[in-house]
């Protein structure tokens, strides 16, 4: 078994990082952050050689991102609200959309040619890039959207009050290119309306890459794996589990310190999942088998972003300052970090529900 | 040892054998049980290599392979923690070894209190009787009919309780996903648990891990054999199988019971006081032999240390981050650093 390896990247972001995002065709790595750019990686032959080749200056902080049809393309949501295009290639920016709030997710879906934003507005923007000329369809969520991530045939939304939308991507595909932006609008309803299977706010949303399901965290140190199939047979295989939680010194009355789970991401080959929490440290889990995996040395700081590589040979590891309640002082410049492991062969893999 | 004058050994030499912290399995010697611990406990899984301690491989993980150690392999559930460091016998907590020592002391006159009322004869005191001895209980057809419907009885009655919501000896500990309740307020006044979707399993989402296996302190079906296990083998046998632990029989109480008397107690009332104690040592060790894992896959690590105040720490949970609605990226951006400039 080959070790596996980590190391630091140099030239990370400057401020918060919500999201790291690998290229579909290659081992590029997209980093939007609070400090107003977009960083892109390229990781050579090892987890080692990676570098930073190229930074994008937006004038607001970039909530999120993630790549389009190919390597060159990206889109970005804004905290000025607006739904970015850009080329990789030249730095080229176009706005697609803009919301009346901030911009805190954008999610592609390579299958259907969409682009999906969500925003503090409580709006989906949903463009249908398959007809560039069309005005983006405008759907109304009932709740803030947290977090956003899609399947190949599915969408999920997660928001306020503990509310959960599944889009059906067909459908929705279907209903854009069949009908006027208004009338697709009307007929765009949820597939699936849940209640979140955590309690609390959720921090992060990830798509089992076999369509199957779904997992959720919360800010209070747990993770939900759960199934779109809307059987009694599936939803009984759903289940949550504690876990990024630290037992607090005696000195300071003991009891548990709960984390918020910050990051999801589910590999794109063995199914199994990461989550990284406040507490510092990256889990991997096997959903089939309900175990955790694996868990990774400490990080310095609150884990805030993870993506596995499209072949699942890296992991990109993102770690800022923590939250906390009361946040008034906040401050995560300069305390961003970037790493990037490298897996050995069978480091991911699950060993089934067996 | 030299040659045993009887089939069964006497406690001091079963209290003289080395004996694992982490599993609590016996041996010949210290030898036997540091390879052991070496193979069983203290194995790099992503080399192989084997460590002294548990601590060495904490650090070999962290060097090499960049890992977390998060708790000992294979170890009982409660002995899962890194936080004592063993090698061999040594290390291991006073209580603990008093704990072992009672026990064998317990299993011990539990058995031999057993064997007796099985042939009849009076239990000989500790000069050793010369009656059959060495006999081993054999069950009639109807002793094990019995012994089988109390069992039933027993496991159905524990299903009934975990029916209603009790917990059941389901060996958890406090950070497992096994805490169905929060131990938080409710986030806002009428803040309603999710309840289950109409015509949803009874397992809804929100709750635990299902245990793996059915859950009770009792013995799987299949680990009930256990407590009729053979007497260990004559020291005769080939020094080189690994020694079998000598039989454990339990009654439960940890401690040899006050006027014992090996004809007033049945094998079944010793199983049916032993399989109400929830969290018996034995009964870890037999579901661990049965390759039952204790309802825990996701335990942290930081929770695997022995604790007795498990309910106090529960009601001490503090969250880091507690808003329920507004999300620390909305907080973020009312701070004037991030403000937008408009153009
Ligand atoms: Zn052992
Ligand atoms: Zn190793």
């Amino acid at each position: 078994m080959a070790p596996s390896t980590q190391f630091e990247v140099s030239q990370p972001p400057t401020d918060v990082v919500g999201t790291v995002v690998f290229a579909p065709n290659s081992n590029k790595l997209l980093v939007p952050s609070w400090d107003k750019s977009v960083y892109l990686y390229e990781v050579g032959d090892s987890a080692e050689d990676a570098k930073l080749v190229n930074s994008y200056e937006y004038r607001a902080p970039i909530l999120d991102a993630c790549f389009g049809a190919d390597d060159n393309e990206a889109f970005t949501a804004g905290l000025d609200r607006e739904v970015t295009r850009i080329d990789l290639s030249t730095g080229e920016k176009t706005t697609l959309s803009k919301h009346s709030e901030p911009v805190r997710c954008v999610v592609y879906s390579p299958e259907h040619r969409l682009l999906i934003s969500a925003s503090w507005d409580g709006t989906l923007h949903i463009h249908n890039l398959a007809a560039p000329d069309q005005s983006p369809v405008t759907v109304a969520l009932p709740g803030k959207p947290h977090a956003m991530a899609a399947s190949p045939s599915k969408l999920v939304v997660a928001m306020t009050a503990r509310l959960v939308h599944i889009y059906d991507l067909p459908s929705i595909a279907t209903a854009l290119s069949n009908s006027s932006s208004e009338a697709a609008a009307a007929s765009i309803q949820p597939w699936q309306q849940r209640e979140s299977s955590l309690k609390f706010l959720t921090r992060a949303v990830a798509c089992m890459p076999n369509d199957a399901g779904y997992a959720t965290s919360s800010i209070e140190g747990r993770v939900a794996v759960e199934w779109f199939e809307d059987t009694a047979e599936s939803q009984a295989r759903k289940y949550a589990f504690k876990c990024h939680r630290q037992t607090a010194p005696e000195e300071e009355g003991g009891g548990d310190i709960v984390y918020p789970v910050n990051a999801l991401t589910f590999h794109p080959v063995y199914g199994t999942f990461a989550s990284g929490g406040g507490d510092g440290t990256v889990a991997l889990w096997d959903a089939e088998a309900k175990r955790r995996m694996r868990q990774y040395q400490k990080f310095p700081d609150s884990v805030a972003a993870l993506g596995f590589s499209r072949d699942g040979k890296y992991l990109a590891i993102c770690v800022c300052a923590g939250f906390e309640t009361g946040m008034e002082n906040y401050d995560g410049k300069g305390k961003t970090k970037l790493f990037l492991r490298e897996l050995g062969e069978t480091e991911a893999k699950g060993k089934g529900a067996k | 040892m030299g040659k045993k004058k009887r089939g069964h050994p006497d406690v001091e030499e079963l209290l003289a054998r080395p004996w694992c912290y982490y599993c609590e399995r016996d041996f010949e010697d210290l030898k036997l049980l540091i390879s052991h611990q070496k193979a069983k406990h203290f194995k790099c899984d992503r080399c192989g290599k084997r460590l002294n301690t548990a601590g060495g491989l904490s650090v070999h993980m962290n060097q090499v392979h960049k890992e977390t150690l998060d708790k000992v392999e294979n170890a009982l559930p409660n002995r899962q923690g890194l936080e004592i460091e063993i090698f061999g016998m040594e290390g291991v907590p006073e209580e603990i070894v008093q704990q072992h020592n009672q026990r064998i002391v317990t299993n011990f006159y539990t058995a031999q209190a057993e064997r007796h009322a099985a042939t009849g004869n009076p239990p000989p005191g500790h000069s050793g009787g010369q009656g059959p001895a060495k006999k081993i209980k054999i069950e009639t057809p109807d002793e094990i009919k019995r012994r089988l419907a109390e069992h039933r009885a027993k496991v159905a009655a524990q299903k009934a309780a975990a029916a209603n919501g009790g917990a059941v000896g389901i060996p958890t500990d406090g950070q497992s996903p096994g805490q169905v309740v929060s131990p938080f307020p409710p986030p806002q006044p009428g803040f309603p648990y999710p309840a289950p979707a109409a015509g949803a399993p009874p397992f809804a989402a929100g709750q635990p891990f299902p245990p793996a296996f059915p859950a009770g302190p009792s013995p799987p079906p299949g680990a009930a054999t256990a407590f009729n296990l053979p007497a260990r083998p004559p020291s005769g046998a080939p020094p080189s199988a690994l020694p079998q632990r000598p039989p454990y029989f339990y009654n439960g109480s940890g401690a040899p019971p006050p006027g014992f008397s090996g004809t007033s107690s049945t094998v079944d009332e010793l199983v049916a006081g032993a399989s109400r104690q929830g969290d018996d040592i034995d009964q870890l060790i037999r579901m661990a032999e049965a390759g039952i894992k204790p309802a825990k896959p996701a335990a942290p690590a930081e929770e695997t240390g022995e604790k007795k105040s498990k309910k106090d720490k529960e009601k001490n949970t503090r969250m880091v981050y507690g808003d329920t609605e507004i999300s620390p990226e909305e907080k973020l951006a009312l701070l004037p650093s991030y403000k937008l400039v408009e153009v």
